[in-house]
């Protein structure tokens, strides 16, 4: 019953989060300089024709009767339409987030794999090579900066090698760079996290235990220790996994990857206002989720945590 | 802590070593090295448009596409990168400590408020809300150091109030309660001290990511505006001219990329001493 409790409170604060953003996105939206119709009109427009075009767009009401139609609308699974480009704002989201979550799937995999399994050695063999490598890695993976990570690739693989395209949405090529970029980052966390993990649990009694009891290195390794020290890595990657499907608006504009993140760069520059909008509140809505389901799981992994 | 443990095992830190080795480094080049940047970092001049690095020794790193010289720029730039990430961190360690006492201090509906405040902006993306923001107040240094603060304020308020509800109710807090120590002086005697280590920790950190978001968010339009130099809006302005003159680019995302390494060894080195749980 208490986990009833605990979920239902969550997405109740989840609701309160999402409504902020809600607000937030909208004032900032209309606070912003420009007029957004004159924008999307040609120069010569006679006063009629803005008037009209702004009776359309519904921005002769009252602000707070805009906010709360647009509320409506969101709710109805409505998320506005896009004057600018011509499509409802759900349509456009949907086939930028197809693209995003290509990249971030791909991402998620390579990143994955590779820093806990570099996590793991340099955990267990702590002082040595492998441990050593790990944390220059994640020093310096740290350190760099992803438009330069990503203009010194385009530089090395593209311009120099003539390895992979610089930029596009078609075929595997395109997605190596990206997300060999958007990923770095991640890898260092997980990687980092993880032999954190695995070197504080190795230190743990019941470790000596096992080992004490005869039982084998590699059985003490990977049934024993890998479980409790992957805990934490858990919940990192599940919570990056919104951030990543809200889309780098950086890497994304580097290599002209069709993904949300562009598509906000984009709506931004031209005034789109219900599509920033809307565009905000998608990113908030998955990243709260992804952090809300990591935490539901998290009180069925660990029998230590206790509901608040 | 006592200075002497700290010093003890900063002795043993290699990390805390570099950090520091490096961070003074990048002090003397940035503002003693005045042979090292002998030119005007706006001073175009087109004879040496887009000239190579080491072929001409009065320009060690070559210069740009009007000629500048890039390592003058770089020194100069790193100034303004250098003074954008200690404002924005300086401003949120403040602004986050005062919170997170409030919301750990008082409980109940500050908490509630708070919270959710800072939820709210932790659920979208950084460099997007950053790039919503400055759409509204407009390209200058001032509103980039406002746009970093409102991303970057929330991890000190959790990290604050996180510290003071362990310690709230910790049996030395109740001892002062009890002696008829008021709320304040508990808050500022007992409380603070023990949120000063992880706030260290987690602004040295800090001071690189504040560099690297900058970096982002010039490829974007929204960075420190020309032609005023900053690492990230250098790094920016060369990719036009990445395949006759790749310098312009790796030169200050080099420069870049080791005083981050040197904030992130500094964090690391001062986690291993500063650390109470950490026995050796």
């Amino acid at each position: 019953m208490r986990i009833v409790k605990y979920i239902l409170r969550r997405i109740g604060f989840m609701a309160v989060t999402l409504l902020g953003v809600s607000i937030i996105a909208f004032a900032l939206v209309r606070i912003a300089p420009g007029n957004p119709v004159e924008l999307l009109l040609p120069e010569d427009a006679t006063e009629e024709q803005i008037n009209a075009m702004e009776e359309r767009m519904g921005l002769n009401d009252p602000v707070l009767v805009q906010y709360f139609k647009y509320i409506g609308q969101v709710l109805k699974g409505d998320l506005g339409y896009s004057y600018r480009l011509n499509k409802s704002v759900s349509q456009l989201i949907a086939e930028r987030l197809l693209q995003t979550a290509k990249l971030a799937v791909i991402t998620l995999v390579w990143s994955t794999i590779f820093a806990i399994v570099l996590g793991i050695l340099a955990g267990i063999n702590r002082g040595k090579g492998i441990d050593v490598f790990s944390m220059m890695f994640s020093l310096v993976g740290q350190s760099v900066a992803p438009v330069w990570l990503a203009l010194m690739m385009i530089l090395l693989f593209s311009v120099k090698l003539g390895w992979l395209p610089t930029n596009g949405s078609s075929g595997w090529q395109c997605m190596i760079m990206p997300s060999l970029c958007n990923g770095l980052a991640q890898a260092v966390l997980v990687a980092r996290l993880t032999r954190t993990g695995m070197a504080d649990v190795l230190s743990e009694d019941y470790i000596t235990a096992t080992r004490a009891r005869g039982i084998s290195k590699m059985k003490v390794y990977s049934k024993y220790a890998l479980k409790n020290a992957l805990l934490p890595v858990v919940t990192i990657i599940g919570a990056r996994i919104g951030h990543l499907l809200a889309g780098s608006a950086v890497i994304e504009s580097i290599f002209v990857w069709p993904g949300m993140g562009q598509l906000l760069t984009q709506a931004i520059g031209q005034r789109d206002l219900q599509l920033v909008q809307s565009l905000l509140l998608v990113s908030a809505f998955m990243i709260s989720l992804a952090n809300l389901l990591v935490d539901i799981l998290y009180t069925f992994v660990d029998p230590r945590i206790q509901l608040t | 802590m006592s200075f002497k443990i700290f010093f003890r095992r900063a002795k043993k830190s290699t990390f805390l070593k570099l950090g520091i080795c490096g961070f003074l480094i990048l002090l003397m080049l940035l503002f003693i090295a005045y042979p090292l940047m002998p030119y005007d970092w706006a001073g175009i001049d087109f004879a040496n448009k887009n000239l190579a690095p080491f072929k001409d020794m009065k320009h060690i790193f070559g210069c740009d596409s009007l000629g500048r010289d890039i390592l003058t720029r770089c020194l100069y730039g790193g100034r303004i990168s250098l003074l954008l990430s200690i404002s924005v961190v300086v401003f949120s360690v403040v602004i986050g400590t005062l919170l997170g006492l409030t919301a750990g201090m008082f409980g109940g509906w500050a908490d509630i408020i708070i919270m959710r405040i800072t939820e709210i902006v932790m659920s979208v993306p950084g460099l997007m809300l950053a790039l919503c923001v400055v759409a509204v107040l407009g390209v200058n240094f001032t509103n980039l150091i406002i746009v970093m603060l409102i991303t970057s304020w929330t991890g000190y308020c959790r990290l604050v109030r996180g510290q003071v509800m362990a310690i709230r109710n910790s049996e030395y807090v109740k001892a002062s309660t009890v002696l008829g120590a008021k709320r304040f002086s508990i808050m500022v005697k007992q409380i603070l001290p023990n949120c000063v280590t992880p706030i260290i920790i987690q602004a040295s950190q800090n001071l690189g990511s504040v560099i690297l978001m900058e970096s982002g968010m010039s490829y974007l339009g929204c960075g420190v505006p020309l032609p005023t130099p900053a690492w990230g809006s250098m790094i920016s302005d060369g990719r036009q001219y990445l395949t006759v003159a790749p310098w312009i680019t790796i030169v200050p995302g080099i420069f870049l990329m080791f005083t981050v390494l040197s904030f992130n060894f500094l964090g690391d080195g001062l986690r291993d001493c500063l650390d109470p749980k950490n026995k050796n």
